[in-house]
């Protein structure tokens, strides 16, 4: 008898507190959004699922939880707090990108740029909400859109705070077709909505060839705490481009992407633990990632709207808004409010290139504000 | 400590300000560096035609215009002669690679507007056929 009332003091139902449960419930809307919406599934499913996981209480002490060393779960988080699993899925990303859009049309990149505003904003904001600097500088990386990235500057700034700032980007990406749209029509007219972009030039092999040694050798020289985003991200390009590695580009862009995006939603997810997650601090940093993330979008549309002034050949503002690096899920958001305007206007492959250059332009700004910090 | 007193104590105002100014600096030097990369890389292919002897000049199969045509059905028509060569059903990873071998532009975006277009029909197991 003594035995099992033992084992049952030892069961989830027992040790059970209203933390998990409050958080097993968003680990199901995860899940459910991402099968039954299908909200940007290849994210939300394993952070779901891992919230799900990471909240079956247990008995501490028995090796278990993502937060005991001896843990399976805590070797898998290893990728996560070291920062590898961003740089493998930066590899990839590498790998995927076409720059052709953007070698096309080099002014677009000033939109990726002008997108990064978000976090430099948000930094403010953080810290006048009271957050150390190091904290500040992770939460406000949210407004680059980029779940890897933020991932990779908080597990060097603030590991603290890697669950809560790795759920709120990559809800913020997720939620992309609810935030963007709004501010987009909010900021454009319908007369700037329609405007067509000329068909860009063709670009070739030698160019796509020699862009990645350019961009690696301008942005790791101007910020060199980016190199272990970059680095991979520019290598898997070059991959791709020089078509000599084919196989390693195919697998660099499937099977090792792949991985890496599993394990690293699975242990973000896993390290959400109530007692650990569901705090005053974990609210600030989702209102926080909210404001980071309008303005990145307000702040490339408006950016967008200037450089007009001063164009001939006027840009459609909407690419603007896919100056984040949330790739591709801007770059289609733009593509649809514009086709919801004029169903013959095709802004995918422009907004492409503005989608790419966001990714090198957050990846910068985790650079600078690393070397911010450790100054 | 809260509000601007935070931001002054973490001088969060220099961060604020040169921070952007960087990543905007950065970026424009790049974008001016690749909008005359073509240029660069012309000057190169000229010496390199003038210092070795002209090739013979292999047809591809497949002639590809240079700018995809923006309607979709028109893009289906180019596209079709790619999928001939392809047994159906077939992997999206096979088109992509036939597409590149082909020097097509921009092969995963025009198969992400074909897949949209419903032209491109996932029939199940990562296998997608065409529909003609």
């Amino acid at each position: 008898m003594e035995l099992l009332l033992q084992f049952l003091s030892n069961t989830g139902f027992y040790l059970a507190d209203y933390r998990n449960f409050i958080m097993l419930a968003i680990g199901s809307l995860f899940v459910y959004l991402a099968i039954a919406k299908q909200y940007e599934p290849l994210l939300l499913l394993p952070i779901g699922f891992g919230v799900l996981i990471g909240n079956i209480p247990f008995f501490k002490g028995f090796g278990l939880g993502i937060y005991e060393s001896n843990s399976v779960l805590h070797y898998l988080y290893f990728g996560v707090t070291s920062g590898l699993y961003p740089s493998i899925v930066f590899l990839g990303l590498g790998a995927m990108t076409d720059f052709s859009s953007l070698l096309a049309r080099p002014k677009l990149m000033l939109l990726g740029a002008a997108s990064q505003t978000g976090i430099w904003a948000t930094l403010l904001c953080a810290m006048a909400l009271g957050f150390m600097p190091k904290e500040a500088a992770s939460i406000a990386i949210i407004g680059g859109a980029d779940g890897p990235t933020s991932i990779f500057l908080t597990a060097k700034l603030a590991p603290h705070l890697i669950g809560p700032i790795a759920i709120a980007a990559y809800s913020y990406m997720a939620l992309i077709p609810i935030i963007q749209p709004p501010i987009m029509r909010l900021l454009t007219t319908r007369e700037e909505r329609i405007i067509r972009m000329p068909e860009p030039r063709s670009i070739s092999k030698k160019e796509l060839m020699v862009f990645p040694v350019i961009g690696l050798f301008l942005c790791c020289f101007l910020a060199p705490a980016s190199i272990p985003l970059l680095g991979p991200f520019f290598f898997g390009n070059i991959m791709k481009e020089s078509g000599v590695v084919d196989r390693l580009a195919n697998t660099a862009r499937t099977a090792v992407i792949d991985t890496a995006t599993i394990f690293l939603g699975l242990t973000v997810g896993a390290s959400t633990q109530g007692d650990v997650f569901l705090n005053p601090k974990s609210v600030s940093i989702f209102l926080l990632g909210a404001v980071a993330f309008s303005i990145a979008t307000a702040s490339g549309i408006i950016f967008a709207k200037i450089m007009n002034f001063f164009m001939k050949e006027k840009i459609n503002p909407l690419l603007g808004a896919a100056g984040v690096s949330a790739v591709p899920g801007s770059a289609r958001e733009v593509h649809l409010v514009g086709l919801k305007e004029d169903p013959t206007n095709f802004l995918l492959m422009h907004a492409m290139a503005c989608n790419s250059s966001g990714v090198i332009g957050s990846a910068i700004c985790a650079g600078i504000l690393w070397s911010f910090m450790a100054s | 400590m809260y509000g601007l007193e935070a931001i002054s104590a973490h001088n969060g105002w220099a961060m604020a300000i040169i921070g952007p100014l960087i990543v905007m600096s950065g970026l424009t030097i790049l974008s001016i560096i690749i909008s005359q990369l073509h240029k660069l890389v012309a000057i190169f292919d000229k010496k390199a035609e003038q210092t070795t002897e002209p090739l013979v000049e292999i047809k591809d199969e497949i002639s590809v215009p240079k700018i995809l045509p923006n309607d979709i059905l028109e893009t289906a028509k180019i596209y079709q002669m790619l999928i001939e060569k392809l047994e159906q059903p077939f992997e999206l990873s096979d088109l992509y690679q036939i597409a590149e071998q082909n020097s097509f532009p921009h092969p995963i975006l025009t198969v992400s507007r074909l897949r949209d277009a419903g032209i491109l029909i996932r029939e199940g197991e990562g296998l997608f056929i065409w529909n003609r």
